[in-house]
């Protein structure tokens, strides 16, 4: 059961380097989070621990249903093209995240001496965590760079239950919390971008340097 | 060692000598000043910023006294920052000033600068004391490697005389001190850059202890190059305000001569001159604080009633502003050393000091010594003519401008100020024979040699710091004798003038209708020593004729100004190198968010690299 969550974020994460338009791209989030939800869930049953069941809950309300709600929300009363602005087109896109599934491979494999079956659940979370960063550097909108950032918090919730057995409960709390103020923030900040510079592209405001 | 521990011995209460004469300093200066400050204030400012700007000094008083009784590194570091950031506040008071802003900038950058090194230096001490408290770290130093010490010292050094401005450290005192409002000059200049005396006494030879003679030498040339330099650009200024604030170079050189010759001589195992030294620049610390504390209040007294601090627009104030006139007299005369007042005791001490120095000490020591109180005695000669100009220029002859003329003298409570510091220094200096008692105590607490047995006065009248020699000082017996004779000449003057006066004009040298234009300029009375002292100053002089024909003139400028050595040769350069590596460092921020992404996993990337590899 726990392989199919596992197949199901890795689908998600590629189906998030090939989108090429932002609701495309929060499409994605919102099936990465449901797969995350999923492999929290499994391994809530596994463990009967009521704190995971809490922590699973919490990624239904908040990853899969309240913060895409909220983006697509912004999205929609921002009212700007959709074009995520590639720097690397989909090709080599797909061809960096093929490079990234197979160093995060050799690098939970190798560098942390894992057994092979243990390592598939590092490796995934690692490759999430390039990923986040990948599109945070590879695509132009503001959007894409708050995505990025919160695929790379579920790479890390994922690195950390994989590695540490899931951190501590009020942790996990807090850092909902905070993902979830950062996101209305920064939702904040690309509607105040928007209305100043007429676009999101963030490359755009390199004109700011002194 | 957890955060409680680090915290649990700090003792806000004095608990020893040192620092109870600091506070007494620091108290004695900031009282008249912040009663002097409500009648400054007053018309200046809008209420809300004269509450603002008060509640401001009383903090900054209380960091400055936290400074000097907390018994803590730690503590000591986060008062020291406070009290910096507070006068920082205070000196960017005038707001609207482009200057205080620049001056403040200065102040601030070099401060903090001073800072770190002081930071430096005690994390030194905390790696081997494993403790920030001033009892344990005194006791780790025994045991320092000689190399450690001497990095401490020098870290110290720069540290502390960033703060008191040593030459080279000086250049942002000229530029802070005038900026701010009189009261907060006369009580940065008069206790805040004491703290910094404070400190080196309380590290280096309090905590660390000397056993190296290096170190009272580099401190007594350093101190002596603070001297003439001070003084000299003392004599040069004519804006009140930075001539005291140069004056205050000057004197901190003084003040680091009889700390340096403590040094020197413990270092050479000659306590009782090492305690006699000591003293003699604990002393001159509170005479310089009175009389420093004093000369700025009177010189914002000056400024409030004319508008300008400039002297060539100054004159003739001693007619509409006697009182104000009689205090900064009293004062010039007390930072000139003229008996009987405070500076000459403090001064006569610390030659004192290096004539028995040269006397005792075999070898090389002797020249150096005896160099060295030749240097002190030029400075005393040079500032008196520095305040002879200053005394001169503004409060006698005729008023030079209109300013000058509209002068009327200040509020009740600028008066009560400046009247209470005048009679401390008249205080200090006829009662030096009980006042060197606590300070001898003072200062052998601090080098740590017991006074009980040593004496250092004589029959409330006279001073003897030497028992078998003859090495007397009487400033009562000299009072009276300077008021005998004074008399004397009096009454030879009343009883052999001519009776009758007649009213002529002065001989003018066929330019008739002499006016104030014709008056001696402070440019003209400091000429002498801008030639004297060429070498130095590097004077610039240009005149510009206007005219029809080589012999009839329409007009004439004039334009002289002298060279900053140490901020051409050396601020200069190494703010330019600063500049310079930014501009370089800047072409690698291409402003865009996505570079400064790719920086960071970069960084993360060859991190993890680096944690594997090693």
């Amino acid at each position: 059961m726990q392989e199919v969550s596992i197949f199901g974020l890795l689908v998600a994460t590629f189906l998030m380097v090939i989108a090429k338009r932002t609701p495309a791209l929060v499409r994605s989030f919102r099936y990465q989070s449901f797969f995350l939800f999923l492999a929290t869930l499994i391994i809530a049953l596994e463990e009967k621990q009521t704190s995971l069941y809490i922590v699973a809950g919490l990624i239904f309300i908040l990853k899969v249903i309240g913060i895409p709600y909220f983006l697509q929300y912004t999205m929609k009363k921002i009212n700007v093209r959709e074009n995520l602005g590639l720097i690397a087109n989909i090709q080599v896109s797909l061809l960096l995240a093929l490079g990234f599934a197979y160093m995060s491979w050799v690098f939970s494999k190798q560098l942390m001496s894992f057994s092979e079956a243990m390592a598939i659940l590092p490796a995934v979370a690692f490759f999430i965590l390039l990923t986040g960063m990948f599109l945070m550097i590879f695509r132009l909108t503001a959007m894409a760079q708050i995505i990025g950032l919160l695929v790379m918090e579920n790479g890390l919730f994922l690195l950390a239950s994989a590695v540490l057995g899931g951190m501590p409960f009020f942790v996990e709390i807090a850092i909902f919390f905070d993902v979830f103020v950062s996101v209305v923030i920064m939702g904040f900040f690309v509607y105040r971008i928007n209305k100043l510079f007429t676009h999101i592209d963030v490359n755009r405001l390199s004109r700011l340097r002194g | 060692m957890s955060m409680s521990n680090l915290f649990n011995n700090i003792i806000l209460f004095p608990i020893d000598p040192l620092s109870l004469f600091f506070l007494a300093t620091i108290l004695i200066v900031t009282i008249p000043s912040f009663v002097y400050s409500f009648g400054y204030l007053k018309k200046e400012y809008s209420p809300a910023k004269i509450l603002i700007g008060q509640i401001l000094t009383f903090l900054f008083v209380l960091s400055m006294l936290v400074v000097v009784t907390v018994s803590n590194m730690l503590a000591f570091l986060v008062a020291w920052e406070i009290m910096s950031l507070l006068s920082y506040f205070l000196v960017v008071f005038d707001s609207e000033h482009e200057k205080s802003i620049r001056a403040g900038t200065i102040y601030v950058v070099m401060t903090h600068a001073g800072t770190a090194f002081l930071i430096a230096a005690f994390l030194i001490l905390y790696k081997h004391a494993h403790s920030f408290d001033f009892k344990l770290v005194k006791m780790a130093s025994q045991s320092l490697p000689a190399y450690i010490k001497n990095i401490v010292f020098i870290f110290l050094l720069i540290g502390f005389g960033t703060k008191a401005g040593i030459v080279p450290l000086h250049i942002w005192l000229p530029y802070a001190h005038p900026q701010a409002p009189s009261h907060i000059s006369s009580m940065m200049s008069g206790v805040m850059i004491k703290t910094a005396i404070y400190g080196l006494i309380r590290f280096v030879l309090y905590l660390l202890g000397v056993n190296n003679t290096w170190w009272g030498t580099l401190i007594l040339v350093l101190a002596i190059i603070s001297c003439l330099v001070g003084v000299i650009y003392a004599l040069m200024d004519q804006d009140l305000k930075k001539l005291l604030a140069y004056s205050s170079v000057e004197n901190i050189g003084i003040i680091l001569l009889g700390v340096g010759l403590a040094m020197y001589f413990m270092s050479k195992n000659m306590a009782y001159w090492a305690i006699l030294a000591l003293l003699a620049g604990l002393y001159h610390l509170i005479n310089h604080a009175i009389f420093k504390g004093l000369l700025f209040l009177c010189a914002g007294s000056v400024y409030k009633a004319t508008g300008t601090r400039n002297m060539e627009k100054l004159g003739g104030l001693i007619r509409t502003m006697p009182l104000t006139a009689f205090c900064f007299l009293i004062g010039a005369m007390g930072i000139s050393a003229l008996p009987p007042l405070n500076g000459f005791v403090s001064e006569w001490l610390a030659l004192q000091a290096f004539f028995m120095g040269a006397w005792h000490i075999a070898g090389d020591g002797k020249v150096f010594l005896g160099f060295c109180a030749a240097m002190l005695a030029l400075t005393s000669g040079l500032a008196a003519a520095c305040f002879v100009k200053a005394f001169g220029i503004i409060f006698l002859a005729k008023p030079r401008s209109d300013y000058a003329v509209k002068a009327v003298e200040v509020p009740i409570s600028m008066r009560i100020g400046m009247l209470f510091l005048a009679g401390l220094t008249i205080i200090f200096g006829l009662g030096a024979a009980i006042i060197i008692n606590p300070l001898s105590q003072v200062a052998g607490f601090s080098l740590g040699v017991n006074t009980t047995g040593l004496d250092f006065s004589l029959n409330n009248i006279t001073i003897q710091p030497l028992a078998g020699n003859k090495a007397v000082l009487a400033p009562l017996i000299i009072a009276l004798i300077l008021i005998l004779c004074g008399l004397l000449g009096f009454a030879v003057y009343r009883a052999f003038r001519k009776k009758t006066s007649i009213p002529y004009n002065t001989w003018d040298c066929g330019y008739y209708q002499l006016d104030e234009r014709h008056e001696y300029t402070a440019t003209g009375f400091s000429k002498p020593f801008r030639i004297a002292f060429s070498f130095f100053l590097r004077p610039y002089r240009a005149t510009k004729k206007i005219g029809d024909s080589f012999y009839h003139i329409r007009s004439m400028t004039y334009e002289t100004h002298t060279t900053l050595v140490f901020k051409k040769y050396i601020y200069e350069p190494a703010l330019g190198l600063t500049f310079k590596s930014a501009r370089f460092m800047r072409r690698i921020q291409p402003g865009s968010i996505h570079v400064y992404l790719a920086y960071i996993a970069i960084t993360i990337f060859l991190l993890i690299l680096f944690v594997r590899k090693f």
